[in-house]
């Protein structure tokens, strides 16, 4: 927590001096196990999932009845029924009817940017708790009829006499009915991510072998937090579903090398990206509180970690002069000096692993001694991330990626990695979170044990 | 809930049809609701001694319409025999033969409580005999109540008053509609520990309590019992039950802990949990428990460690390190939940029975570490209980398993929950070290 | 050459009757065996107060992928310049016949941001008739002007190819005039993937009016001794100037080289390369587009600053 010291006490003007805000403590998380889609949750909504992660949040907290300061979340593959998600989801669940909410919506990074907005929120003194969180279906998607059929639709409400309304329905042909099912292309290339990151994984030359090497140690890592007990406070289960579906505990490095590329087919080089190197389509939701230390005091809940900061980037892949999933790489180095750190001060690294091409990527960017200095202003590379720092708790590619919900995930993970870990050479442990977003985004946060 | 046998023959048709086929005749019982009286009718107090009297007074503070004598073809709610100065086995008769007069007159779902004195404790082989004959005579007249009228008795130590606070809590338990399902049985209090609440549908207020296995079945009624009567709830259970336990703790307005009771620093995380929470932990029940069925001659180690892994080394370790918290210290109280598997036995349950009996022993050993600082610790033994655990038992079993007691019926989850919830109270703050048996006094076994 | 003489037309021509009228005369020209001559018309058509529809102006810019702004995008001008410049070339005495003419090149000026509700002066002319070594090739000029300040807001110069006709005194040129040959290409990253379905022809149509039979469906295209329907070249390169995005200035060249047609349904995978001058400013953007699969080259082309 940022106590003034001494010095600059004695220097400030008093009388005018900003108050420091208030630190913003992550009290702790829940979420519901995550499923490939068409697995357990195929029938359950983005406002079911999200309505169970707050229940399963309440019950640890006992937040019962308590009117929260605000409920900020939002989920990428959103229903138009969808208009008040998070809302409903408070109205359905066990907190005070009388608890604002709001949805918010940012891609991927959806569910860190709640975290972030909410801190600040905190910070400012508007609000003293929250909670944050995401919420993703793929199984449930909104399909949308095409687009010929919604016009026909919408003029058809326009109509007044039967007689137009029957003209109308007359131009409806076989292919309008057609639904017009999401996809996770970019609207401004046609490429989706996979094909992207595919582009971008060659560009940065990442082998076959680094990146099965990530994703099983993914799902490694993750494996063994689950034996150790490490999710028991983190996750509630829903629909019989206690651990997230896609972890393979058994998988090997020679089953992930056995199987066949899936993008970057066409690309001149080897194609090297594998579903089991990407993250499949996932359902799921996941949620985090957040207070000032005085209300998880008064409350009797734990703080965990402080939320220091946050910083989002974004780069121009359209015109492809960065890759899609590389903004982090900006963002990280911009939030680091602002603390004036760097990569060395940093205890955790939880880089959300998109694909395993994309946290590889980055990390080669952070140690291309040239990127460093012409994109990165920098007098050279960012740095080395140590490996044994990076995602140990196992990430994205074995827990899966409800878009919307990972953020949740990885914040309330790495809050109670930091809080084990306590302090380092007498500060507190702290943790660096990358996630990156599609149209070329990225939002990365600074946490510290508390 | 009432199984749907037991709805079918206490109404019109059905009943008069269960009657002619001569079927088991299983009455609804009553149960306790928050605001209901204490008995459904006059009390007859029944005994010479002081401690009678002692009674009947206190009763009538009670506001409870209280006959010293029987009024011609009054309908009664409960007989109190007070057996507190017997001598010798002839000394019975009287207050015995008295009661019996009376037993036509007693309304359905009524109560006979005796008091006495624990046979243990008696200074002459025929003090002895006397007090030990009100067990045979009491367990036997249970088996002729009809209509879920149950017959239980409380057992002083000698140097003890009829009205001591664990007496009366007693009494106030057996009369009430708490005790629905326990029947044939004693409590015995042995000490003046403890005292009646103010509040007597809040007896737990202010309290907080740990509910171990309190996803489901048997551990969730506790759940809500505990609530009801005032307590805050901590509910525990296994990671992989969360959804269930998130969904109890929302409902009972308490903090879901999920954590395997199996681990070693499970006692740690219940205290430390409680401590941040709440500032305190006064009750923790020990209900999570599981079955793995098999003839000895078939039981594999897997099967039998885990039972015994959950059911008794679980509780010990918990207990351990309850008792070396500093958090634990003001009059705590633990409740252990048994089986009569554990008493009676039951094939197939060898490493269950171990179980559940290790608990017996493990209960009554404990209560002597805990009486320095005015805690106790007690089970509760259930019979057969509907829950999930029972709804998987093959049906013709299952049937008979239900009509084999007194009651004629299976307990409901929330019976077993009762039991716990006095022996939790500051009222039975002198019982400790008891197993009380809720089974609707089994007919097999013990 | 001669400065063209100016027929000023009451209204936009039908597009749809001039390639109706079209189909008419290339039928009379077969049976008649005439011919309109080996000149091309000195003269110009020229539609006054020329106004966009606004829903129109939508439609299009979500189909080739502009923000639905107010500013007419350089391809819709092309578009609303087209029927005025379809009336040119059917006149009776335009020597090429029109139907089955290739778009070879596309080379349009936007010299400031038109607003939609600005009445514009639109006029079109033909010259530049040239040999091809596959035919005879042609200019298409058309100029936007504000009906209100005469100023030039928009030209734009279309070159077709009427293949095989050679018309007399119209030299063949050497090897020198054809497009480089797509063999040398080697596909770049691509940094857009566009899918195509068999309606993207049809699509475009309605929004820009240009009913050509060979972008209508497969039986249509076929009649006109193609394989399959294509999609329209200014459909092609709307995209790619809509994908260059908002660094372009508000005047700037836009050019695009077509080479092989794009059969429908099709993938065509796109690379755009910014280029940035010394002063660090926006100079051009390059862009190439091709067949994913076949790696063979659909067309290439530039939008530059206008200085
Ligand atoms: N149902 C009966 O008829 C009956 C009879 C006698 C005794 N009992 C006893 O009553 C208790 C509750 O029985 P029930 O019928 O409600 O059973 P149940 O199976 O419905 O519920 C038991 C609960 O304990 C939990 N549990 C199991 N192992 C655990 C562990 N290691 N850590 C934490 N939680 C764990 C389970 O997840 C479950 O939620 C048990 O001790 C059982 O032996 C039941």
């Amino acid at each position: 927590m940022a106590v003034a010291d001494e010095t600059s006490g004695g220097t400030r003007n008093q009388g005018s001096a900003p108050q420091a805000p208030r630190a913003a403590v992550i009290v702790g998380g829940n979420r519901i196990p995550f499923a490939r889609t068409g697995g357990a949750y195929v029938k359950s909504s983005n406002q079911d999932m999200l309505t169970a992660a707050l229940d399963g949040l309440i019950a640890r907290f006992g937040l019962q009845d308590e009117r929260i300061g605000e409920v900020a979340a939002g989920a990428v593959l959103k229903h138009s029924r969808d208009f008040n998600l998070t809302r409903e989801a408070v109205l359905g669940s066990a907190l005070s009817p009388e608890t604002p909410a709001y949805d918010l919506q940012q891609a991927c990074a959806t569910g860190l940017e709640t975290v972030i907005g909410l801190s600040n929120k905190i910070k400012l003194g508007q609000i003293d708790s929250a909670i944050a969180g995401g919420v993703d279906s793929a199984s449930d998607a909104p399909i949308a009829v095409s687009e010929g059929l919604r016009e026909i639709l919408l003029d058809l409400n326009r109509a007044k006499t039967p007689v137009q309304k029957l003209k109308i329905i007359g131009r409806v042909r076989p292919k309008d009915l057609a639904p017009d099912a999401p996809n996770t292309g970019e609207p401004r290339t046609g490429l989706s991510m996979g094909e992207h990151q595919a582009l971008t994984t060659a560009q940065w030359k990442i082998t076959r072998e680094a990146q099965d090497e990530l994703s099983f140690n993914s799902h490694r890592n993750l494996a063994a937090a689950y034996e150790r007990g490490f999710f028991d406070d983190l996750i509630t289960p829903y629909r019989g579903l206690n651990r997230d579906s896609n972890m393979r505990a058994d998988t090997t490095l020679e089953k992930l090398s056995s199987l066949k590329p899936v993008f970057g087919k066409n690309l001149g080089s080897e194609a090297t990206m594998t579903a089991g190197n990407s993250t499949p389509l996932t359902d799921g939701a996941s949620t985090v509180l957040l207070a000032t230390a005085e209300w998880a005091d008064a409350h009797g809940l734990p703080k965990l970690a402080t939320v220091l900061d946050g910083e989002a980037a974004a780069v121009d892949f359209v015109h492809g002069k960065d890759g899609l999933l590389m903004a982090p790489v900006f963002a990280v180095p911009r939030l680091l000096a602002r603390h004036g750190l760097t990569l060395e001060d940093i205890d955790f690294f939880e880089i959300h692993e998109a694909f395993a091409g994309t946290v590889l990527s980055t990390l080669a960017a952070w140690e291309d001694e040239d990127f460093g200095r012409t994109r990165l202003g920098l007098d050279g590379a960012l740095g080395k991330v140590d490996r044994a720092k990076l995602n140990v708790n196992g990430s994205s590619l074995a827990a899966g990626h409800p878009f919307a919900a990972t953020g949740g995930r990885i914040v309330a993970s790495l809050a109670k990695m930091l809080h084990e870990k306590g302090s380092v050479d007498g500060r507190p442990a702290r943790g660096l979170i990358s996630v990156c977003a599609a149209g070329g985004q990225g939002v990365v946060a600074l946490l510290e044990a508390a | 809930m009432t199984d749907k046998y037991t709805q079918l023959v206490s109404h019109g048709l059905g009943k008069d049809v269960a009657k002619r086929l001569g079927l088991p005749q299983p009455v609804v019982l009553r149960r306790y609701q928050p605001g209901a009286p204490l008995v459904t009718g006059p009390v007859l107090v029944i005994g010479d001694s002081a401690g009678a009297d002692d009674i009947a007074t206190t009763l009538l503070g009670w506001g409870l319409d209280v006959r010293r004598n029987a009024l011609p073809k009054e309908e009664l709610g409960a007989i109190v025999v007070v057996l507190d100065a017997v001598q010798h086995p002839r000394d019975l008769s009287k207050s015995v033969l008295t009661a019996g007069t009376s037993l036509r007159d007693l309304a359905a779902n009524a109560r006979v409580v005796t008091i006495s004195r624990t046979s243990q404790s008696a200074p002459s082989p025929a003090s002895a005999a006397a007090r030990q004959g009100i067990d045979g005579l009491l367990r036997s007249l249970a088996k002729e109540l009809r209509a879920g009228t149950t017959a239980n008795g409380i057992l002083l130590d000698d140097d003890l008053a009829t009205t001591s606070p664990s007496a009366l809590g007693a009494l106030r338990f057996f009369l009430s509609g708490r005790s629905a399902y326990v029947d044939g049985q004693f409590l015995t209090v042995s000490s003046t520990s403890g005292m009646l609440p103010n509040d007597s549908d809040k007896p737990l207020a202010g309290k907080v309590a740990v509910v171990t296995g309190a996803a489901r079945g048997i551990g969730a009624a506790i759940a809500r019992t505990l609530h009801r009567d005032g307590a805050t709830i901590v509910a525990v259970d296994i990671p992989a039950a969360g959804d269930h336990l998130a969904a109890v703790a929302n409902e009972v307005r308490g903090t879901a802990l999920q954590l395997d009771i199996s681990r070693d620093d499970a006692g740690h995380r219940i205290i430390e949990h409680a401590i941040e929470r709440y500032g305190r932990l006064d009750i923790v029940v020990h209900n999570a428990g599981i079955t793995r069925d098999r003839l000895l001659a078939n039981m594999d180690e897997g099967r039998w460690q885990s039972v015994i892994a959950v059911n008794i080394a679980a509780q010990l370790n918990i207990n351990e390190a309850l008792m070396a918290s500093k958090y634990f210290k003001d009059a705590p109280r633990i409740v252990s939940v048994a089986s009569t598997s554990g008493i009676a036995g039951n094939r197939g349950q060898t490493n269950y029975g171990a179980s559940k009996g290790g608990v017996i022993g493990m209960v009554r050993s404990t209560a002597a570490l805990m009486e320095s600082f005015g805690g106790t610790i007690n089970a509760v033994a259930p019979g057969f209980i509907e829950t999930e655990m029972t709804a998987k038992m093959p049906f013709a079993i299952r049937e008979a398993a239900r009509r084999l007691n007194s009651l004629k019926q299976g307990g409901q989850p929330q019976d077993v929950a009762e039991a716990i919830a006095f022996l939790a109270s500051d009222a039975a703050g002198g019982i400790s070290g008891e197993v009380l048996r809720v089974c609707g006094q089994q007919l097999v076994g013990a | 050459m001669t400065e063209p003489q100016p027929v000023v037309l009451g209204e936009l021509p039908s597009l749809s009757k001039l390639y109706v009228n079209a189909a008419t005369t290339a039928a009379r020209r077969r049976v008649m065996g005439t011919s309109a001559g080996e000149r091309l018309p000195v003269v110009s058509h020229e539609v006054r107060n020329v106004l966009a529809d606004v829903g129109n102006l939508t439609a299009y810019q979500h189909l080739v992928g502009e923000t639905a702004s107010d500013i007419l995008p350089a391809g819709y001008v092309h578009a609303l310049a087209f029927p005025v410049s379809m009336s040119v070339m059917n006149r009776d005495d335009f020597p090429l016949p029109l139907l089955g003419m290739i778009h070879l090149r596309n080379h349009a000026e936007q010299h400031a941001p038109i607003l939609f509700s600005e009445p514009l002066d639109i006029r079109s002319w033909a010259e530049n008739l040239a040999g091809h070594r596959a035919g005879t090739q042609l200019d298409v000029m058309a100029e936007v002007r504000s009906a209100s300040s005469g100023d030039l807001l928009w030209r734009g110069v279309s070159t077709y190819l009427a293949k095989g006709v050679f018309l007399p005194g119209i030299d063949k040129p050497g090897n020198s005039n054809g497009s480089p040959g797509s063999s040398d290409f080697s596909p770049p990253d691509p940094t857009a993937l566009w899918q195509l379905g068999l309606d993207a022809g049809r699509n475009y149509a309605t929004v820009s009016g240009d009913f050509n039979p060979i972008h209508l469906s497969v039986l249509s295209a076929k009649a006109l001794g193609l394989r399959g329907s294509i999609a329209h070249g200014m459909y092609l390169a709307s995209r790619a100037l809509a994908d260059v995005g908002a660094v372009k200035s508000d005047s700037f060249a836009w050019d695009v080289t077509f080479e092989a047609p794009v059969f429908l349904p099709a993938r065509v995978a796109l690379d755009i390369a910014t280029v940035h001058s010394g002063s660090g400013g926006w100079e051009r953007s390059d862009y190439v587009a091709w067949n994913p699969r076949s790696g063979r080259r659909h067309f290439t082309g530039t939008v530059s600053a206008l200085s």
